[in-house]
């Protein structure tokens, strides 16, 4: 570290090592940023052109914010990040929790904004800079490792914080931006066997609102059985003597029930209890002919049933809007706005065709048609108006900006700048994932900006920080 | 920690998941706008552009001396916009007096247009009159707005079921009509009478508007199509002497039907029982009157004069006559005798009491029924045809040049064609053995023969005009048409001869100048030639009927009466005609007594119609 400072000190060249190719990707992006919200906020005939009333002005006011942020963060010290990495993280936080004071401002229904002056605020953008900050800090202190549980423990907890405000706030898009930290954690070397459940449960979690508990029962049992038998090859037969024992105990249990206490218990339930109960017999065949993965799949099995009833009551816990969210993405419950929001941004999108309908046409952003167009929903101005080639154009700068954002992470010789520049990689892409994927109703609707191009001053601000933090350290003399 | 491989293999996962990502978001989109690309530009259109319909006012339709017949009148819809109303509610019951609306009617309103939208517009009274509207605006609650519309209106309340009315275009015609069909949904359409015949050139033409929507509410219209305004017309009806016809016909069933000979044009088409078309103003209680129209068991809303076809009875004398004159096989000097009736063989016909034997003048003005049947034998024993049958069929040809057994073609519709039975139908009724006795009945206008009133009336116009009539009609005048439909303005002529048709008059002028059956028609100096008939029937009393024109010489009206169960041509069918001739020809009445005679005639109806009707 002390190496570094001297070096910065001495250095008068302001500018240097600052990676060219990512300033300009940054540019380029917050142009057509403000391309698009300037097509989606701009009418003809009204009055004046300049005037603060246009939400297009207010953007470039933010942009020009954006750009004198930036140029600060390459002008600072380079080593004062990982100094007040925890000082900056409390900050934030700090500035997020106001939101709970008579400061906070409730926009869509999410208490997630603070109104200073004539500008609103989402501090939430500001503080996933100090928990990018925070975690890089940590997780780059000496003796860290990935695959101990105690220390991720801290991880999860720091973590915690923001999730834990973004539920109170009501703006839980916001907090799941940090699950995206998986895939981080995947860089720095996170087990796979922690990684494949994660996702198994999550998949599971999903299924258990498309499919009756009974039905996924029956599909573990078979996708379980069968995972056993590939793990022990030559066990096939005892595979079907497994599953046919079940059945037959558990239909057993279901006709002796009917004479003691009719009616009190389905046959679900009476495989369900049979299901818990074999795993004893599993695990005590495991020990026997001693297969260490039998015990991994017994673990995952156990919870995963145990799961299934849960996974309807947690769902019932969380809000009604979400839950509609959830439900109408999975096609379920046809909530008239949801829909319309999606239906009209898939018009949107669609009319564009090839090419497009050319910069300030095309009905749909022009009327006004689709909800959100310039914040949340800016894609489809993209997609209307600059048609499939805009969108590959799109696609092809955001692809970028993540490539470069990991590869710069990864040429850094700190653990601290790696750990931050794929937290930003993450963000980045988790952003960019749900948003476009929402727009074109691939994935539920949560309302997060598309990094760089939504209006918004705090996403602008705060992704403009993100990334030129990552340029910062990247700009550091040493690397690799 | 980690090595270096596994740090480049996972590097490498995680690149992999990015692009696949974008991969994916890729296809989405390229799915979206290149597959079903022009599939969601047309739903962008229609998501913005909105058709707007504008109609355009139907057209007014006026008599023969220029009087309103149908007019457009303008009328108020009470709309409230739920979220503008004030915060404690209003004045219910000032809304109701002046609305004239019941409590609850009013409850459901609003019931409705807060479940509409509370931003919407939604009408809570519809059809208020201009006075209403006046105090509505006076009052200005918030919230509430009037919009104007309009709706038809019938000043002299007169022929309901000549006129008709509108109503909203049934499901049955939106399926009838092909794709680029006229009516949508909630589209009026005229019902019955002139407003359904003129249909075509009363409506207009519908316009449209493009309109832009913003979604601010913000709105760029652009005029596609204008509205084309409905024509007016101008009906040959004279209003005060279908109002004078229709009160005369009062209490009675049946119908007049005044021509004038010269033009075919329609005077009067007089139907009862009728009712007030304004009672059928589509709004406020057309279903609930149209229903009790509609179960009426006299049924006022059929025009009788073309929908009712009936024996003509006597009237019919005068046809067998010309016939038989024209055929050479009867000349004006002719006697028969008459005793009480006719006989021959089996067959019998019964007559009323008079001079024997009798020509044909008087037979005529006394209506004899053996001397029409010796006529009637003699057209069909004709030596010039191979038998009766062959006589008969030519018969039925002179029969047909008149007008009978054919739809006249009246601008109306529903027009009956009456009844004159083929030869073949007595072929087989009678399996082939039948002659002039069989169908005697035929001779005096009863048995298998029928016709309309407005048949009857074209008789007496066709007398009037000694042998030809132009098709009767009921519209005189389209605006911005210089004539009506050739097919109204060319003379039919019949193939009896000009001179035979004086023979007949003279004894249609003796029956009501001298002493003949319809005496009570006479009119000084108008020279009155008439006929009655009185058709028997198994429903209660005979039908009364009674065809006549006036003056005998260059005749201005032809003019036939039928009214059922009126027991004699005389009793009630003579006096009406011969009033509604003295109306239009004088413009007096100088006989109130007359008036008063009609106006009090108690007929009996209760077997052919009220036996029906539902007890109480």
């Amino acid at each position: 570290m002390t190496d570094i400072r001297r070096r910065n000190n001495s250095d008068i060249q302001l500018f240097q090592g600052v990676d060219l190719g990512m300033v300009l990707l940054y540019f380029i992006l917050t142009m057509i940023g403000f391309v698009a919200v300037f097509s989606a906020t701009y009418f003809e005939g009204s009055e004046g052109f300049f005037s603060f009333e246009h939400k297009y002005i207010k953007h470039l006011v933010w942009l020009g914010i954006s750009y004198i942020a930036a140029l600060v963060i390459l002008l600072l010290d380079r080593s004062l990040w990982h100094k007040f990495a925890y000082i900056i993280c409390a900050i934030t936080i700090f500035i997020v929790l106001l939101t709970f004071t008579p400061l906070g401002k409730t926009v869509n229904g999410a208490k997630a904004w603070l109104g200073v002056g004539g500008f609103t605020l989402q501090p939430m953008e500001l503080a996933k800079v100090g928990i990018s900050l925070a975690v890089a800090r940590i997780m780059s202190n000496y003796h860290f490792s990935v695959q101990r549980f105690g220390d991720m423990m801290t991880v999860g907890a720091l973590l915690c914080i923001p999730l834990g405000i973004a539920i109170l706030q009501n703006d839980t898009g916001s907090g799941l931006v940090f699950c995206s930290f998986l895939f981080m954690f995947y860089r720095e070397g996170l087990d796979h066997w922690i990684c494949v459940p994660a996702i198994f449960f999550a998949a599971l979690f999903i299924l258990s609102f498309l499919f009756t508990p009974a039905v996924l029962l029956v599909a573990l049992i078979v996708i379980f059985t069968f995972s056993a038998g590939m793990i022990m090859r030559d066990k096939w037969k005892m595979c079907v003597k497994y599953v046919a024992s079940l059945l037959f105990l558990s239909a057993l249990l279901f006709l002796i029930l009917c004479f003691i206490a009719p009616g009190k218990l389905g046959f679900y339930e009476c495989l369900l209890y049979v299901t818990i109960a074999s795993m004893v017999v599993v695990v005590i065949y495991a020990y026997r002919a001693n297969i260490r993965k039998l015990y991994f799949l017994v673990l995952i099995f156990s919870v995963s049933v145990i799961c299934l009833p849960t996974s309807d009551m947690v769902f019932h816990h969380l809000p009604q809007h979400q839950q509609n969210r959830i439900r109408t993405f999975l096609g379920l419950h046809h909530d008239r706005d949801l829909m319309y929001n999606v239906a009209q941004s898939k018009i949107a999108i669609g009319a564009g065709g090839f090419s497009g309908q050319g910069f300030l046409e095309g009905v749909m952003i022009r009327y006004s048609r689709v909800p959100e167009k310039h914040t949340d929903f800016i894609f489809c101005t993209i997609g209307e108006q600059f048609g499939f080639l805009g969108v590959l154009v799109l696609f092809a700068l955001m692809v970028m900006l993540i490539y470069r954002l990991m590869r710069m992470g990864d040429r850094q010789l700190e653990t601290f700048g790696r750990v931050y520049c794929y937290c930003v990689a993450s963000i980045i892409f988790f952003h960019c994932f749900i948003n476009i994927g929402m727009t074109m109703g691939v994935v539920p609707v949560m309302g997060i900006p598309l990094p760089l191009i939504s209006y918004g001053g705090s996403s602008l601000l705060g992704f403009t920080i993100l990334i030129f933090i990552a340029i910062a350290l990247d700009a550091s003399p040493i690397k690799r | 920690m980690n090595n270096a491989r596994n740090d480049t293999w996972r590097y490498r996962v995680l690149r992999w998941i990015v692009f696949a990502v974008f991969m994916l978001f890729t296809c989405v989109a390229g799915y979206l706008q290149l597959i079903e690309g022009s599939d969601y530009f047309s739903k962008a259109e229609d998501n913005v552009i909105r058709y707007i319909i504008t109609y355009p006012p139907r057209g007014e339709v006026f008599d023969r001396n220029g009087e309103y017949l149908i007019q457009n009148k303008i009328c108020y819809d009470l709309m409230v916009v739920p979220r503008e109303m004030p915060k404690g509610g209003i004045d219910t019951l000032r809304l109701m007096n002046i609305t004239g609306e019941r409590i609850q009617r009013l409850r459901d309103a609003f019931f409705k247009a807060n479940k509409a939208g509370r931003r919407v517009a939604s009408p809570v009274v519809k059809y208020l009159s201009a006075e209403a509207k006046l105090k509505l605006d006076e009052w200005n609650p918030s919230g509430f707005y009037t919009v104007p519309r309009t709706i038809r209106q019938y000043p002299r309340n007169i022929g309901g079921n000549l006129l008709g009315s509108l109503s909203e275009v049934s499901p049955r015609i939106l399926e009838q009509q092909n794709e680029e069909g006229y009516y949508v949904m909630g589209d009026y359409i005229g019902e019955q009478g002139i407003e359904s015949a003129y249909e075509q050139e009363l409506r207009g033409e519908k316009g449209r508007i493009r309109r832009n929507q913003f979604a601010d509410h913000a709105t760029t219209d652009i005029v596609e199509l204008e509205a084309v305004a409905g024509k007016n017309l101008v009906c040959t009806i004279d209003a005060r002497l279908q109002a004078f016809a229709e009160e005369l016909m009062e209490g009675k069933v049946g119908s007049v039907v005044a021509i004038e000979p010269s033009t075919g044009e329609i005077l009067v088409m007089a139907s009862s029982p009728t009712f007030d078309p304004n009672e059928l103003v589509v709004g406020r209680g057309r279903g609930n009157h149209y229903m009790r129209l509609l179960n009426e068991p006299r049924r006022p809303l059929y025009n009788r004069a073309i929908t009712s076809s009936q024996p003509p009875g006597s009237t019919f004398k005068l046809l067998n006559g010309l016939i038989g004159l024209q055929e050479g096989v009867l000349k004006p000097q002719y006697r028969y005798s008459c005793n009480k009736g006719y006989r021959s063989g089996n067959v019998k016909m019964g007559c009323h009491e008079h001079r024997s034997p009798l020509d044909l003048d008087f037979a005529i003005a006394t209506s004899c029924n053996a001397y029409f049947a010796n006529v009637f034998r003699n057209i069909l024993e004709n030596k010039k045809y191979k038998s009766p049958k062959e006589g008969y069929e030519a018969w039925r040809k002179y029969v047909e040049s008149f007008g009978f057994n054919s739809k006249l073609g009246i601008d109306l519709l529903g027009e009956r064609q009456g009844v004159v039975k083929e030869r073949k139908y007595y072929d087989k009724l009678y399996r082939g053995s039948w002659n002039a006795l069989t169908v005697l009945s035929v001779s005096i206008g009863q048995g298998e023969i029928q016709s309309t009133t407005l048949q009857l009336a074209n008789f007496a116009a066709t007398i009037a005009n000694r042998g030809y009539y132009y098709t009767p009609h009921i519209i005189k005048q389209i605006e911005g048409q210089d004539s009506i439909d050739i097919k109204y303005r060319t003379p039919h002529n019949t193939p009896v001869d000009k001179h035979h048709f004086e023979t007949i008059i003279k004894g249609m002028w003796r029956a009501v100048n001298r002493d003949g059956t319809c005496q009570t028609a006479r009119l000084e100096g108008l020279d009155v030639c008439g006929k009655t008939g009185t058709a028997q029937n198994p429903l209660g009393d005979d039908h009364s009927t009674f065809i006549s024109f006036a003056p005998r010489n260059n005749p201005k009206i032809a003019i036939a009466v039928y009214v059922e169960h009126g027991i004699w041509g005389s009793t009630a069918a003579v006096p009406i005609a011969s009033l509604i001739e003295e109306m239009y020809l004088t413009d007096t009445i100088t006989r109130p007594w007359l008036v008063e005679h009609v106006k009090n005639l108690e007929l009996d109806y209760y077997k052919a119609y009220d036996r029906h009707k539902k007890k109480k």
